[in-house]
């Protein structure tokens, strides 16, 4: 959802009506706006939030806002909705209703809050739905994307999107689940019981030999398990990619919600993280979501920016030596081709493996020469092509041969 | 695994229920602890509320450190309990003595006594290896324990399952000694380095915290702070520098450990104030990669970042 000031605006009304005298009304009301908004608040912080504004003075603004902040808040990115919000809901409180008298007034209007206007995100969302209403699907069928290709002798091209049946959008998903579970298997040093294990399992080895009076006869012994590998996808959604874009949101989606520990970013010229908005089981949602929120769909290419944004902000925190980096792109970058290069050095030092998906590697003569792809080459440990369902397939059997 | 127990005198101590956000402030800066008027409040209510605090923010700046000043401070005993990959239940909760219970048997074995006896004997508390989670259920102080859960994001994701329950009851249940219940709710304080997102089950049941890296002015309190000697004039410009470091593209950025460090080897060193050169000899501290100090060197030569400059431009930045 994006957040504007109008938005911010419209959750305070409608919350408006549960308000009432006292700190718990109040309190449950700011947290139905913010729920509103998007953002997951559980009714035990509410309430312990209520029950802890007796215990500092509230009409000191900024430790209100931090006491209401530490309870219902549990990520630093929600921090800004919570600030407009606050800045808005008890501004509005403290002048219109007064229940609670010791609230400042001097809240700054929310409008200044806002970071930037609507106007163009509207903009995107209406060009989203034209798209969608172009190509003639209905909403419910969404799921049913087809594969958009390059490689023109595939028969499965050659058909309109409208004629690609159920058959076909099984197929994808059924190779998204392969890789899924591919990517996603590796071995965990958490260890369970098992007969062919080859470490002893102290507790349950003394359990075992209770039977034969403390005689040690059988030893029980642990064995590794198989563990989940992270995965954080990469997703090129400039121009230049526009005729994959209907594949990739599947793609995306896909992966996702197959797999535990995925993280989605879409970048243009920008990047910008979609996980939240494609964690959900409907993918009409998930579309609706992410044509809400995202700039500069069909734009430019920055690559190096976007991975020097993902570098900086994300890979510290996310990448680490168990997480395979997908990047899936044409390569077509219109920026600096050294800070690609040195995004991707950096990137390959963090990651377990960087895999590379060209939507044009497909092509029969298509020689890796534009520059980005080229700098970003000796970085990769696979290149592979995604621009078929047989290509997905061979994908999976590539990654079942690495992982192993 | 590390336990600290950390003695300090009675008097010292304080109780919670006489705090204020002000002396949360005041007696965290008696410990040297700098922190912020946001991060004062937070601590306070979770002290007061019994609430564990989650708190997140980049490697380095002072979120397991609070945690130790605070069982100072409030003369606790400070059980910490670090996370890592694989970390289960057994290493976490209690596990029992198996060669000594062996021994036991052995023993008894020798002497013909009574099996049922025997089993009684070993399943009992003298035969139990207490890990952190039970040593703070089980601490009979008279003062709550501090719980350190040290980076909880390195543990997966069943053991976040197991300390949702530990976390919500406060008691363990020991099948062979039955349930086991917290005298006093410890202080409880998570750490995250958000190597993954927690779950929000776990997080509902925190108050939340996320600590941003020190602005100028804080940075140059919490180095002041913990060296009153320095030259206030070199403490301006390794603030400035940092800062700026900061807002450049290195592989790892540094915190406010590192700004200590490098405080104090400047200290060591006799210097009074910065310069190219010493700047140089002592990047050290600051960047641990051997990308980074290559980075910053590049930058030098190219004169796109000019020590000089930013340590000439410094002692104007402090308003």
């Amino acid at each position: 959802m994006d957040i504007t000031p109008e938005t911010v605006a419209a959750a305070v009304n409608s919350a408006a009506s549960a308000r009432g005298k006292g700190t718990l009304p109040n309190m449950m009301a700011f947290g139905r706006a913010l729920k509103q908004l998007g953002v997951k608040v559980g009714l035990s912080q509410v309430l312990d939030a209520s029950r802890s504004a007796d215990l500092i003075d509230i009409a000191e603004r900024n430790d209100f806002r931090a006491l209401l902040r530490a309870n219902l808040i549990s990520q630093k990115e929600d921090f800004p909705v919570f600030d407009m919000l606050f800045d808005c809901f008890w501004r509005e409180q403290s002048y219109e209703r007064v229940p609670m008298e010791t609230m400042d007034i001097q809240g700054t209007p929310s409008e200044s809050h806002s970071p930037e206007g609507g106007d163009e995100e509207g903009g995107l969302e209406e060009a989203m739905a034209e798209t969608v209403a172009n190509e003639n699907i209905p909403l419910e069928n969404l799921d049913e994307f087809s594969m958009p290709t390059y490689s023109p002798q595939e028969l499965m091209n050659r058909k309109d999107f409208s004629e690609m049946g159920v058959e076909e959008s099984r197929a994808i998903a059924r190779a998204i689940l392969l890789i899924a579970t591919k990517i996603a298997t590796q071995i965990s040093r958490r260890k369970k019981i098992g007969r062919k294990g080859n470490v002893v399992d102290p507790r349950s080895t003394m359990r075992r030999s209770m039977k034969y009076g403390g005689d040690v006869i059988e030893l029980a012994r642990r064995k590794k398990r198989i563990k989940k590998t992270k995965v954080v996808l990469l997703c090129d959604v400039s121009g230049s990619m526009d005729c994959y874009s209907r594949f990739l949101i599947q793609f995306m989606y896909g992966l996702q919600n197959e797999l535990w520990g995925v993280e989605t970013f879409v970048f243009s010229t920008s990047l910008s993280r979609i996980t939240h908005l494609i964690r959900t089981k409907n993918i009409v949602d998930a579309l609706d979501k992410i044509s809400g929120s995202i700039l500069g769909w069909s734009g430019g290419t920055n690559i190096g920016r976007s991975l020097h944004a993902f570098n900086r902000n994300f890979a510290p925190s996310m990448v680490t030596h168990r997480t395979v980096v997908v990047i899936i792109s044409d390569g077509w970058d219109r920026g600096d081709v050294s800070l690609l290069e040195k995004e991707m050095h950096d990137i390959k030092r963090r990651a377990k493996k960087i895999i590379w998906l060209n939507p044009l590697l497909a092509s029969e003569n298509y020689e890796p020469l534009c520059k980005g792809m080229q700098a970003a080459l000796p970085y990769l440990d696979l290149f592979l092509s995604v621009h078929n369902v047989n290509s997905l397939v061979s994908l999976g059997r590539t990654l079942q041969k690495m992982v192993a | 695994m590390t336990r600290r127990q950390l003695n300090s005198a009675d008097e010292a101590s304080v109780h919670p229920k006489q705090l204020t956000i002000e002396r949360v402030q005041e007696i965290l800066l008696q410990e040297k602890y700098v922190c912020d008027r946001a991060l004062a409040t937070v601590v306070y209510l979770s002290l007061v509320m019994g609430k564990p605090l989650l708190l997140e923010g980049e490697a380095g700046v002072g979120k397991t450190e609070i945690a130790k000043v605070l069982a100072r401070v409030l003369g606790a005993k400070l059980i910490r309990l670090q996370c890592y990959e694989g970390l289960d239940a057994n290493t976490a909760l209690y596990e029992w003595n198996y060669p000594k219970q062996m021994l036991h048997i052995k023993l008894e074995e020798i002497e013909h006594g009574d099996k049922k006896k025997v089993e009684t004997e070993i399943f009992t508390p003298d035969y139990l290896v207490k890990r952190p989670l039970l040593e703070a259920i089980q601490c009979d102080d008279a003062s709550p324990p501090v719980l350190l859960i040290d980076e909880i994001d390195r543990a997966d994701m069943e053991f976040e399952a197991f300390l949702l329950e530990v976390l919500s009851d406060f008691q363990i249940t020991i099948p062979e000694l039955g349930t086991i219940a917290a005298r006093h709710r410890p202080y409880v304080f998570l750490t995250s380095n958000r190597t993954r997102e927690i779950h929000d089950a776990l997080k509902r049941r925190c108050l939340y915290h996320w600590i941003e890296y020190p602005s100028f002015e804080k940075e140059y309190e919490i180095i002041t702070t913990k060296f009153p000697e320095v030259e206030s004039k070199m403490a301006q410009q390794i603030c400035a520098f940092m800062q700026k470091v900061r807002e450049m593209n290195f592989y790892k950025r540094p915190g406010v450990a590192e700004t200590l460090d490098w405080a104090s080897a400047l200290i060591a060193l006799n210097r009074k104030q910065l310069d190219d050169k010493s700047v140089v000899e002592t990047m050290g501290c600051v960047f641990k990669y051997r990308e980074d100090l290559h980075h910053l060197r590049e930058q030098v030569d190219n004169r796109q970042f000019s020590i000089d400059a930013l340590l000439r431009s410094a002692p104007e930045m402090v308003s």
